[in-house]
């Protein structure tokens, strides 16, 4: 086990190292840089003006010593600063960073025991009217665009109910709890809505196949009264494929919370990113994007090894 | 099920409606977009002069009229020959920091701005300036190698703040810290969330700011900023969307400031194309666009038909100006004429800077078709349309220019041959070099008038742009709040008047 | 004679119904999702396919007088602040929609195909090293980086196209690979390596047919997450550029009218939902047959 995660590690390493090249040259591709950005279409500067402020920034260098500059840098923990608020990139992206977790991590929650809650009564009374439902309601959250969702909540809200959900005041929630929750339900909702569609789908079919295998069946024909199967035996492996499954999805999630906080405001990773994009910030994109790159390939690592944890069938070496 | 999702919803109206404490002391403002940046030298875009307005102090200031108005310095004279400008300080003004304002600062400050590593954003407005004097504390002395008088107005921007020597001396970064003598001092940035400032308590204008804190917050979505004016939970708010401005117009809980914008919406044609070289291909385009239509279907009508020069005192009656009315004869006549049956060209638009801007372009695609003009679109992100724009590299573009509050600022860099943005514009004509020389060497306006009008009267005749029309500037705000004065430059200054009753 | 005719004819369409119904068409006709989403998407498929013909109006010319009306008889999902017909924008970008999906799952389903099976195929270091990739490509959340892909090579058709394939590139390379190396052991590949077949025959002739089904599904239900990805990125200002009408774009641009005019904000979403919703339903029915493990679960 522990060779195992070592070796995982490892490989995170050319991984992470291949990704920060990439995004590095993707950066370098988009047409117009920092500079260009930063100057508008109301003021003017002359070309000697923009060169200053390009060489203030190191990027009248070749693109092999930006890179290594920046990498060289990252490796002894320095991201580099934004352009635009002049802080060191790693401050940015750890102020902003608890938010969007906040709301993945809400979500999976939300989704998670919203979903295998119903999944397990949609199995148990299967074919029944409620379980009937139950698909349909999946069917459609797994067809509901997340930006839509909350485009039309914000819209029910603040047009019918004159409440507005997002007051630009986001606080953390440990300086405010009620006041932080009040901002992330509605996206949590949004983001967990099509998120329990699919826990509720995998939860309800690898439970009803447990259930007809052949170790539920003795059990049931030893006299265990269904509700004994069903939670003392099958649930546990029928919970196998969900655990993955949610493992997967946050990265997934992840990606949809940056979406989620454009439409309700929200300033968290996903913003900092898509501004920082648009202002060509290469120095906050590419620390976030390597950032975001080691969360995801860390949480991947967490589920497989939960999922060994959750079946002993499993081993790693 | 149904039981749940009523559940849900309610859970969701009940956390949302929990009150927020409202405190008297704090004035929050919402707009959609950030700052750039905290060195006031440098920031170009509109957004952040609102925020950096607050945090510094300039020599003069302009009114809601444009007029130039005393404000770090209390008066200032010129010499006979117009060669000398002398400034006298305010007594007793200090920075955020405590240390007093001198001459010495001012002197600073513009040499910094005049540095070419500095790269300022308004350094091309102030190259006149031959040297600065700083006799005493109190007195500033500028010193000309060419004739300006028009320069007063660029020191009431915010790209002329006055910063503090002693800050930069002691190795102060302008970009991590603010240091300026505005009404407010910064206490705390959150990008993309809210800014907040405290009351200054040095501020040089008796009894201001007088509300003690204020704070900025970022909300890029403006029906949810108008929600929160609705509910009280922010007082005032900069919007850019006429659609979110007609929503609120109509709410009476609301209360809307409006002035006419002196930043224009304008179809560019270059001249420097082959397509665009023919003047009578222009003459063709303008006269095929209905402006009213583009202002209609673009900005809900939210505005006005614009004739070249925006400042309305020196603009001209755009009945008298060429082909102002759509006529689709003359302008098919005009491309016969020219023999050159199949135009099409590339109209180049930023993707949010004006919001409308993207409508604009497939208005005047839908308008053109009718023609036979082929039109296509390119939508770039700002900075990218930037560098194109500079560089001159685009067919034609529906561009949104700030047009300042003198005429002379609007057309010289544009119009004039030595202008700094000819590059953009490429045309320009003797008559025109003239009317704008004179334009610019005279102080009293009822004399620089014509001048400004037979300039409209060429540009219009010659079409290098199609000139459409100015929006507005809105504010909006609850009721309770008092003494906001809307400017048509965008300028918020009169927030630190603004009081709650 | 003749009656061993009859016989033999009775037998012949009695052979051929039970090919039928064993046939994937016809397996698919029982199962009740599968056939509403195959409805579903029959019709959009329609729509996209013949949009030109279909519209009532023109999805691009400008009304100025018939701006934000309500929908009614003439206009069933209401006018834009263009004064453009909101049905027929939603066809035109059925079409729009629909050809990107199609386009990037093919380029995605080929390319992916191919790498993953060769990879599989040769081993070593080139399979080293399309998997490092592909783990790479994996480590993103997928709108993040169809995000950064689009913005780097900027708007239109091609490059949104170029932007979802790479970002679905792994899950088509890793399903090929597996089944390959399971199938490279078979002994009907010994078998034709035996009599001298090339590497190349091998792999495309006797070990991808048999490892289509998988892909089948992954490419069934590739569909949806193209559609929804690319209504995302236009939502955001890439993908399909104005005036061509596209799902994301009207709903981000109908944002500010929503008061205004709310049918703007619900048609286009609507529409995404029940595109959506028909791809997952097909989807769904296509790996349930092709994936007799799973056959019979019902969902």
């Amino acid at each position: 086990m522990q060779k195992y995660i070592l070796k995982r590690l490892l490989i995170m390493i050319p991984t992470l190292l291949g990704i920060s090249i990439v995004i590095f040259l993707i950066m370098r591709a988009i047409p117009g840089d920092t500079i260009s950005a930063m100057i508008g279409t109301q003021y003017q500067l002359t070309e000697a003006q923009a060169e200053s402020l390009r060489a203030y920034y190191g990027l009248d260098k070749p693109l092999i010593t930006q890179y290594f500059n920046w990498i060289g840098n990252a490796l002894q923990g320095n991201f580099g600063y934004s352009v635009r608020t002049g802080q060191p990139v790693m401050s940015e992206i750890l102020s902003r960073f608890p938010l969007t977790m906040e709301i993945t991590i809400l979500s999976i929650l939300l989704g998670t025991i919203f979903g295998v809650t119903v999944g397990i009564l949609a199995a148990v009374y299967r074919g029944s009217f409620f379980d009937a439902i139950i698909r349909i309601f999946a069917m459609i959250g797994l067809a509901t665009p997340s930006f839509w969702l909350g485009t039309m909540i914000i819209y029910v809200l603040s047009v019918h109910f004159k409440i507005m959900l997002n007051a630009g005041n986001y606080v953390a929630f440990s300086v405010d709890p009620i006041g932080n929750l009040k901002q992330v339900i509605s996206p949590v909702l949004c983001m967990a809505f099509s998120f329990s569609a699919s826990v509720m789908r995998t939860t309800r079919s690898s439970l009803l196949e447990e259930i007809n295998k052949e170790y539920a069946q003795t059990a049931r024909a030893k006299g265990l009264r269904e509700r004994l199967v069903i939670f003392g035996h099958a649930l546990r492996n029928a919970l196998i494929p969900v655990i993955t499954l949610v493992g997967y999805q946050v990265g997934y999630l992840f990606g949809g919370v940056v979406i989620i906080e454009q439409v309700f405001a929200l300033p968290g990773l996903g913003r900092l990113l898509l501004n920082g994009i648009s202002q060509r910030d290469y120095a906050l994109v590419q620390g976030s994007i390597v950032f975001i790159a080691f969360i995801f390939v860390l949480v991947n690592l967490i589920t497989d090894i939960a999922y060994g944890l959750a079946d002993p069938r499993i081993r790693y070496d | 099920m149904k039981r749940m999702i009523v559940c849900i919803l309610l859970l969701v109206i009940l956390v949302a409606a929990a009150p927020v404490a409202a405190a008297g002391d704090t004035l929050v403002v919402a707009m959609a977009a950030d700052m750039t940046g905290l060195d006031p030298h440098l920031q170009t875009a509109f957004t952040s002069h609102k925020v950096l307005e607050m945090m510094h102090g300039k020599l003069v200031e302009v009114d809601e009229e444009m007029n130039v108005q005393p404000s770090m310095a209390e008066s200032w004279e010129w010499s006979e020959d117009g060669m000398e400008l002398t400034f006298h300080l305010r007594e007793g003004m200090t920075f955020h920091n405590g240390t007093p304002v001198t001459a010495a600062d001012v002197k600073f400050s513009f040499e910094r701005i005049l540095d070419e590593a500095t790269a300022a954003a308004a350094r091309s407005k102030f190259t006149s300036i031959a040297s600065i004097e700083a006799p005493d504390d109190l007195t500033a002395v500028f010193k000309f190698a060419e004739k300006n008088v028009a320069i007063l107005v660029d020191m009431s921007s915010n790209n002329a703040a006055i910063l503090s020597k002693d800050f930069f001396d002691n190795g102060g970064d302008p970009n991590v810290e603010s240091v300026g003598a505005g009404p407010y001092k910064l206490v705390n940035w959150e990008p993309d969330n809210k800014i907040e400032f405290t009351a200054h308590e040095g501020y040089f204008i008796e009894g201001m700011p007088k509300i003690k804190n204020l704070e900025y917050r970022i909300i890029p979505a403006e029906d949810s900023i108008l929600a929160g004016v609705r509910t009280g939970e922010i007082d005032f708010a900069i919007i850019n969307e006429p659609a979110t401005a007609m929503i609120a117009s109509a709410d009476p809980s609301v209360v809307v400031a409006t002035a006419p914008s002196l930043s224009y919406h304008v179809l560019q044609l270059n001249p420097g194309r082959d397509v665009f070289k023919d003047v009578r291909v222009r003459q063709a385009i303008a006269c095929a666009i209905d402006r009213q239509e583009v202002l209609d279907v673009a900005a809900l009508g939210e505005g006005q038909v614009t004739p070249p020069v925006v400042q309305p005192y020196y603009g001209a009656d755009i009945d008298s100006l060429f082909c102002y009315q759509k006529d689709i004869e003359k302008a098919k006549a005009l491309l016969a004429e020219a023999g050159n049956p199949e135009v099409s060209f590339t109209i180049m638009a930023a993707a949010d800077e004006p919001p409308t801007a993207v409508a604009e372009a497939q208005n005047i695609q839908d308008q053109l078709a009718e023609i036979g003009v082929k039109v296509d679109i390119e939508i770039l992100e700002l900075g990218v349309y930037v560098e194109r724009w500079l560089a001159g590299d685009f067919d034609s573009c529906a561009a949104w220019n700030g047009g300042g509050s003198d005429p002379n600022g609007t057309f010289w860099r544009y119009w004039h041959s030595t202008g700094n943005l000819q590059k953009v514009s490429i045309f320009n004509t003797p008559e025109l070099d003239e009317l704008l020389v004179q334009g610019r060497s005279l102080t009293d306006p009822a004399e620089r008038r014509p001048y400004y009008i037979e300039a409209q009267e060429i540009l219009a005749e010659n079409a290098p742009w199609v000139w459409l029309y100015v929006g507005y500037e809105y504010r909006v705000m609850v009721p309770s709040l008092k003494g906001f004065i809307p400017t048509p430059d965008g300028s918020v200054w009169s927030l630190r008047q603004v009081y709650f009753e | 004679m003749t009656e061993i005719t009859a016989i033999s004819q009775i037998d012949r369409n009695a052979q051929r119904k039970r090919n039928f119904q064993y046939s994937l068409f016809g397996r698919l006709l029982r199962n009740p999702g599968g056939i509403i989403g195959g409805l579903i998407i029959l019709v959009f498929a329609i729509i996209g396919l013949f949009s030109d013909q279909l519209m009532p109006y023109s999805p691009i010319k400008n009304y100025p007088k018939e701006r934000l009306q309500a929908p009614s008889v003439e206009h069933p999902a209401g006018t834009d602040e263009m004064g453009r017909d909101v049905l027929s924008r939603l066809m035109k970008g059925a079409s729009n929609s629909m050809a990107i999906a199609f386009t990037s799952v093919a380029f995605a389903g080929i390319f992916g195909t191919i790498l993953g099976a060769i990879a599989g195929y040769a081993g070593g270091w080139f399979d080293n090293l399309i998997m490092r990739l592909m783990d790479m490509i994996f480590s993103f959340p997928t709108m993040l980086l169809a995000l950064a892909i689009a913005t780097a090579l900027g708007t239109g058709f091609l490059n949104t196209v170029i932007a979802i394939s790479i970002v679905y590139l792994p899950i088509f390379s890793r399903t090929a690979r597996g089944t390959v190396l399971q199938l490279r052991e078979f002994e009907y590949v010994d078998a034709a390596r035996c009599i001298g077949a090339e590497d190349a025959r091998i792999l495309f002739r006797h070990i991808l047919p048999n490892a289509l089904a998988p892909l089948i599904v992954q490419v069934s239900l590739g569909f949806s997450w193209a559609i929804l990805t690319e209504s995302s990125l236009s939502y955001l200002g890439l993908g399909t550029q104005p005036p061509n009408p596209s799902w994301g774009s009207m709903l981000s641009q109908a944002r500010v009218m929503m008061e205004l005019a709310p049918w703007l904000v619900i048609g286009p979403g609507v529409t995404i939902m029940v595109a959506v919703l028909g791809f997952n339903l097909l989807g769904d029915a296509v790996r349930d047959l092709m994936d007799p493990r799973l056959r019979s679960k019902g969902l």
